[in-house]
């Protein structure tokens, strides 16, 4: 009888153990893993460094028709004053339907520049003055058939050729892929001066 | 320069111990380290201590995520009008050159100063400030002598002379005024320490993780142990370990 | 088993190893709960490399920004605090494990034979400890470390005939500076540290050959079941395994409360002065080491006069070694020795009687304490050899008491 009773008993505890070894396991490895988070999030960029790409530019000697492009987080960002007539050049190429990804469709910009200006406001471009396709640094032909006899003004690529129109949209034929990529920025209040805040997580560079 | 203040700063604290006892019978211990003690402070401190000093590693985004305070409210209670920068450190109204222009020499920062002298010597020091004719500021303090920083928070608590008679009365009932203080004193202690209240608030998670653990491998090493207690390991030798030996250690 | 173990362990001894150092490695059954602190030292050590590998991922070793990158860790890093003060209260907490870990063994005479050379390198671990705490407390370059470093460098200057040379050599300079970061750092992260880490392999090498002794100081392997294993031994793996996941679990509680309530253990494992910019213009006033090393210290300052006391401090430090020759008792553990047991606590307390008194400030009213204690501490040393032939002992059992 005694023997019976041992043996129901070594069997109970074989599953208490076999259940108490797993619950330990799980738990244990949880912890180890909720730990890991943290530590690997240390190694992102710091606060000083979010704080260091944040770059104020000054755009009043920016005149209509102008650009300028300015060095941020060791990227050319280039600012262009756009007139009215650079402006109608966008509907134009619209029309033409020789764009790739005419309504931004691809985020290559903040939603708040989601427009055929690819702007928060459409004189003023703000934009990662680099190809998409690789990485070089397109021209900016602002002037009419300045590249090819249909040229209406835009960028060109001294590497593949690659074609964008005066809002950074990629013209069909280009090895280029997508748009060129707007960072964040933001006017302020007075409108003088614009400061891109940090890159548009989503864009893709090159 | 900021350094000599420092450790100028320093010093004091040794002396103190020596010198005449604080005034005041009130410590910072009566008033509690809150959240709300450090956001009181943050804007007493915007108002009336950042025309002089810097608070550097202290960002204000790290302020706001830290109390609760919204990107407009810090903008418009605690950042200073002109230069100061939403992602970098609290600065000044003053600049280097003004300040030694007009004090002598740049107040310190006050970024790690919370930490370094303690929320009651800071306490005891912003209450301890007594009239002094013969102080080219009119000033002068119990534990720190020679101050060169003025009192300014006597419009609130009154100005006193050495022996602690009350020369001119304070705006505030002293319970206010004391308060007044006491969250400057917070802010500054938070200051020198930003992650404190989010430590305060995960620890108890993190404690209790590890109690759950501790608990279910308790149950599992009495588990096991059962077997040396009932004395049958000695005779079938690896039989009970093997079991465990694969899935023991997770 | 498995295939691809069979082809693995063809290749590598890992079902050997498994075998030798856990599951056919038969400790003590009566293990009491200073035997967690073997484990738990190892967990500490590995948190410690873990949290220093990410500090050192923002650390800037000049004199120039070495103090403000680690603010920076403090105030800009995501989770920067947590793996600061990981790092900062795992060396308070790894030496008060150290301490309970030696106490143990002068308790239940584990440094005896067999164990000399286990003892040895155990102690070994503890002194390049207190280096590697040393290079590390340095580097913040806080004015307390500033004027640690000076004070520290310039014990080795008391060297005869080498030690100016090698106070240059420390330093890299005329003063504590970017060059004495520089090296620190190197010292600190790179050689000490597998210095110590190889040592630690080594102390768990010999305890594998000699096996854990226990509480009762009592050889295990005298008595042997007719398989060859010791009557009173359990199999490390899964009864010390499971037993120690528990205590680990404890240990980290402990941990927790500490880095999220107390980080700074009210400026005792980390000092407020720490928080003042490294000044080499001003001295601090309290210029005392931490805890851990404080008792040292006191005694350093027990003697009036430089050298006298450097000498007292190295023969503190340096004694512990001779222990397995100096008692000379056939009995091993303080169960059964009265006097031995009360000539430990009375070490005891005098060594934490001296870290307190080497945190307070230099003052002739502690003289007598330090002295005094300075006195007890090589005392011990001192009377052992001859307590330890005479003193009576109580009937040692034949086997261990569970």
């Amino acid at each position: 009888m005694e023997k019976v009773e041992h043996d129901t008993t070594e069997h109970l505890n074989r599953g208490r153990r076999r259940f108490l070894t797993a619950a330990t396991t799980v738990v244990g490895v949880g912890i180890v893993g909720t730990v890991a988070v943290p530590m690997v999030a240390s190694l992102e960029p710091t606060a000083a460094e979010e704080a260091a790409a944040a770059t104020t530019f000054n755009l009043a000697p920016v005149e209509p028709g102008m650009q300028v492009t300015i060095p941020w987080q060791k990227k050319p960002v280039i600012i262009v004053n756009r007139t009215p007539e650079m402006l109608a050049t966008l509907k134009e190429v619209e029309a033409k339907g020789v764009l790739k990804d005419p309504d931004c469709n691809v985020p290559q910009q903040p939603p708040y520049c989601k427009n055929m200006y690819r702007a928060r406001q459409p004189e003023w471009l703000v934009m990662v003055r680099i190809c998409n396709h690789l990485c070089c640094i397109p021209h900016y032909r602002p002037k009419k058939a300045s590249v090819t006899p249909s040229w209406l003004g835009g960028f060109h690529c001294p590497c593949h050729g690659s074609m964008y129109d005066l809002s950074g949209r990629v013209m069909k034929g280009s090895p280029a892929p997508h748009n060129m990529a707007v960072p964040e920025y933001e006017f302020s209040k007075d409108g003088k001066t614009v400061t891109i805040t940090k890159m548009y997580p989503k864009a893709h560079l090159c | 320069m900021i350094r000599r203040a420092l450790s100028k700063v320093a010093s004091a604290l040794v002396f103190s111990a020596a010198l005449a006892l604080p005034v005041h019978a009130e410590t910072v211990r009566s008033y509690p380290f809150t959240k709300a003690a450090a956001i009181a402070g943050a804007r007493f401190f915007a108002d009336h201590c950042s025309a002089c000093h810097a608070v550097s590693s202290l960002r204000y985004n790290r302020l706001a995520q830290d109390l609760g305070m919204s990107e407009a409210a810090i903008k418009q209670q605690i950042m200073l009008p002109g230069g100061a920068n939403y992602l970098k450190g609290m600065r000044p109204a003053m600049t280097q050159g003004q300040a030694k222009k007009w004090l002598g020499m740049p107040p310190p920062n006050l970024s790690h100063l919370g930490r370094a002298l303690g929320s009651r010597f800071l306490f005891t020091y912003l209450t301890s400030f007594y009239w002094d004719p013969e102080r080219p500021s009119g000033w002068n303090n119990h534990v720190f002598p020679n101050v060169a920083m003025p009192d300014v928070l006597a419009p609130w608590g009154g100005v006193y002379t050495k022996d602690g008679k009350l020369l001119k009365p304070g705006s505030e009932p002293r319970r206010v005024y004391l308060q007044q203080v006491a969250d400057v004193v917070a802010f500054l202690r938070y200051a020198s320490d930003p992650s404190v209240f989010e430590r305060r608030a995960l620890g108890r998670y993190v404690i209790g993780a590890f109690l759950v653990l501790a608990i279910l491998a308790y149950l599992l090493k009495k588990d096991y142990w059962r077997d040396i207690w009932s004395g049958s390991r000695t005779t079938d030798k690896p039989s009970v370990g093997t079991e465990g030996s694969r899935t023991g250690r997770g | 088993m498995s295939k691809f173990g069979d082809w693995f362990n063809a290749r590598f001894p890992a079902r050997e190893m498994m075998r030798e150092h856990l599951t056919e490695y038969y400790a003590p059954k009566n293990f009491n709960i200073l035997y967690y602190t073997g484990s738990l030292l190892l967990l500490m050590i590995v948190l410690q490399l873990i949290s220093g590998f990410l500090l050192m991922a923002h650390y800037v070793p000049t004199s120039q920004d070495a103090f403000n990158s680690v603010q920076g860790i403090m105030y800009d890093t995501k989770w920067g605090w947590l793996i600061r003060y990981m790092h900062v209260d795992g060396v308070s907490l790894i030496f008060a494990l150290l301490y309970l870990h030696m106490g143990r063994g002068l308790l239940y005479g584990s440094y005896r034979s067999p164990r000399e050379l286990l003892w040895i390198i155990g102690y070994l671990i503890y002194i390049m400890m207190m280096g590697e705490a040393f290079f590390g407390y340095v580097l913040p370059f806080g004015n307390l470390s500033y004027w640690a470093g000076q004070v520290i460098t310039s014990i080795i200057h008391a060297i005869p005939l080498i030690g100016p040379a090698l106070t240059t050599l420390a330093r890299g300079g005329p003063g504590v500076g970017t060059a004495t970061l520089e090296r620190f750092l190197a010292l600190h992260a790179v050689l000490w540290f597998l210095i110590i880490a190889a040592l630690i392999a080594l102390h768990i090498l010999a305890l594998h050959q000699v096996g854990s002794n226990n509480p009762d100081g009592i050889e295990i392997k005298d008595h042997k079941g007719p398989d060859g294993v010791p009557l009173d031994g359990i199999p490390f793996h899964p009864y010390y395994t499971v037993k120690d996941v528990f205590g680990v679990a404890v240990w980290l509680m402990v941990f927790a409360a500490i880095i999220f309530y107390a980080p700074t253990m009210h400026g005792v494992f980390l000092e407020k002065t720490t928080f003042f910019r490294a000044n080499p213009m001003v001295s601090l006033p309290d210029v005392t080491p931490p805890w851990y090393l404080a008792p040292y210290y006191a005694m350093l300052r027990a003697v009036p006069n430089k050298y006298v006391g450097i000498v007292l401090m190295a023969a503190a430090i340096v004694l512990p070694f001779f222990l397995p020759w100096l008692d000379r008792c056939r009995v091993r553990s303080s169960r059964y020795r009265p006097v031995y047991r009360i000539m430990i606590i009375v070490m005891a307390v005098t060594f934490f009687t001296l870290a307190w008194v080497g945190e307070q400030p230099p003052l002739p009213k502690y003289f007598l304490i330090e002295r005094l204690g300075a006195v007890i501490y090589i005392g011990f040393y001192v009377l052992l050899p001859i307590v330890s032939t005479f003193e009576p002992v109580r009937p040692v059992p034949e086997r261990v008491r569970s």
